[in-house]
């Protein structure tokens, strides 16, 4: 597993968004994001930037203190330490107040023709 | 008597007796005054800070579920039946072996794996495949061969990739049977596999990964490919991967040398703590 730098989450918004901007969990740890542009109402995408410079045992996206938050589709960006970056595309989930979503994948497996 | 006993008492008195007086309520409370005085206990003065977190209510612990997302794959190009040969070469994480994917069936109901290149009389594929230098081992599975190289390589696998499709693709093109019929012909049943294997997971394989809590069943077997899944210890551990391929591939291969594929079935993220969960309800541990 190599130390992620930081990495960048695209999150698009369905029916439902959450009352307050959110947070993300490393290892354990709630932090806020460095970076936000975007929103987080219905239909709205957000642009949010972490930097945890450590290593992910544990990465996730925290769920609303209230209500659901429909999430339609989320693009992360990882930028590891000494590797290069690489995006996975996850699918809709809806979060609750009791609830994480686990945004930490390793990079795909390289595959080509031969 | 001895005779200077009469010099020191006399009238014949009785010698003082030499036995400790009993201890008086006085006497054990002067005795203590007489003693040197102990050392003081040290006076623990409070800390303010933990009374003040002993003030403060301790919040309830809330357990919080860990949702695991779909992660979408681009949809790969389906070449369909053609006289074209597709071959797809998937790299794995640990870089010790490559996965090609074909777009038509290699042996049909079941696997073959090759340890070495003596063991693969049988197959003209995995001789052919192990004529490039490095091929360490060989499984033909459905439709996919894997292809295992030395861990030393640290050379891009493209180049490697490239010359084992060209193999494959070759043989494909030919009509070639993936292995010859001696391999099926001494092919055990499915029920002499189970047998066997369940044999060695009760008497060998599970009082041994106890230690760590964990345990193995058998789920099925399917002509010789054989699917397992690891519980308590084993399910989710980051070293599940190690112990299936050191531990339990060596131990099912050296009972059945003619077991094919060995898959894992295991939803090593499933659970609230996936590394270590409780067994399933009738299962034992073992002690």
């Amino acid at each position: 597993m190599p130390r992620l730098n930081s990495f960048q989450l695209q999150i698009k918004t369905g029916q439902n968004g959450p009352a307050e901007p959110p947070r993300y969990s490393i290892n354990g740890f709630v932090i806020e994001f460095e970076e936000m542009s975007g929103g987080i109402g219905p239909g709205e995408t957000l642009e949010a930037t972490g930097n945890p410079g450590s290593f992910p045992h544990s990465l996730s996206l925290c769920g609303p203190k209230e209500g659901a938050w429909d999430i339609e589709g989320i693009t992360a960006t990882y930028f590891p330490h000494g590797e290069p970056p690489y995006t996975v595309r996850f699918d809709a989930v809806t979060l609750d107040d009791q609830s994480d979503l686990n945004i930490w994948q390793d990079r795909p497996a390289q595959v080509f023709d031969v | 008597m001895p005779s200077w006993f009469s010099k020191v008492f006399k009238d014949g008195a009785k010698p003082p007796s030499r036995s400790v007086p009993p201890k008086t309520e006085e006497s054990v409370h002067s005795a203590a005054l007489t003693k040197p005085a102990a050392t003081p206990a040290p006076v623990r003065r409070p800390n303010p800070i933990l009374a003040e977190l002993d003030e403060k209510e301790t919040p309830p612990l809330v357990t919080r579920k860990i949702i695991q997302p779909t992660v979408l794959v681009e949809e790969q190009e389906r070449s369909g039946w053609t006289d074209e040969v597709r071959i797809k070469a998937r790299v794995e994480r640990d870089q010790r072996s490559c996965v090609f994917l074909v777009d038509r069936p290699l042996l049909d109901g079941h696997s073959a794996y090759f340890p070495n290149p003596a063991s693969c009389q049988d197959s003209p594929l995995a001789q052919a495949i192990f004529e490039i230098p490095e091929v360490e081992t060989v499984l033909l599975h459905g439709t996919n061969v894997t292809v295992t190289r030395s861990p030393m390589i640290r050379e891009s696998w493209e180049p490697m990739a490239r010359e084992i499709g060209a193999v494959v693709r070759d043989h494909l093109k030919n009509h070639r049977p993936a292995v010859a019929e001696p391999f099926l012909a001494n092919m055990p049943s499915e029920e002499e596999i189970r047998e066997k294997l369940a044999r060695i997971i009760d008497l060998e394989i599970n009082p041994g990964i106890a230690a760590h809590s964990g345990m193995i069943s058998l789920e099925r077997v399917e002509g010789n490919t054989v699917y397992i899944k690891m519980m308590g210890g084993c399910q989710g551990c980051a070293a599940s991967a190690i112990t299936l391929r050191q531990g339990i591939h060596l131990a099912f291969r050296q009972i059945i040398p003619q077991i094919g594929a060995i898959l894992d079935v295991t939803d090593h993220a499933a659970g609230k703590n996936p590394y270590f969960t409780e067994l399933p309800a009738g299962m034992q541990r073992y002690a």
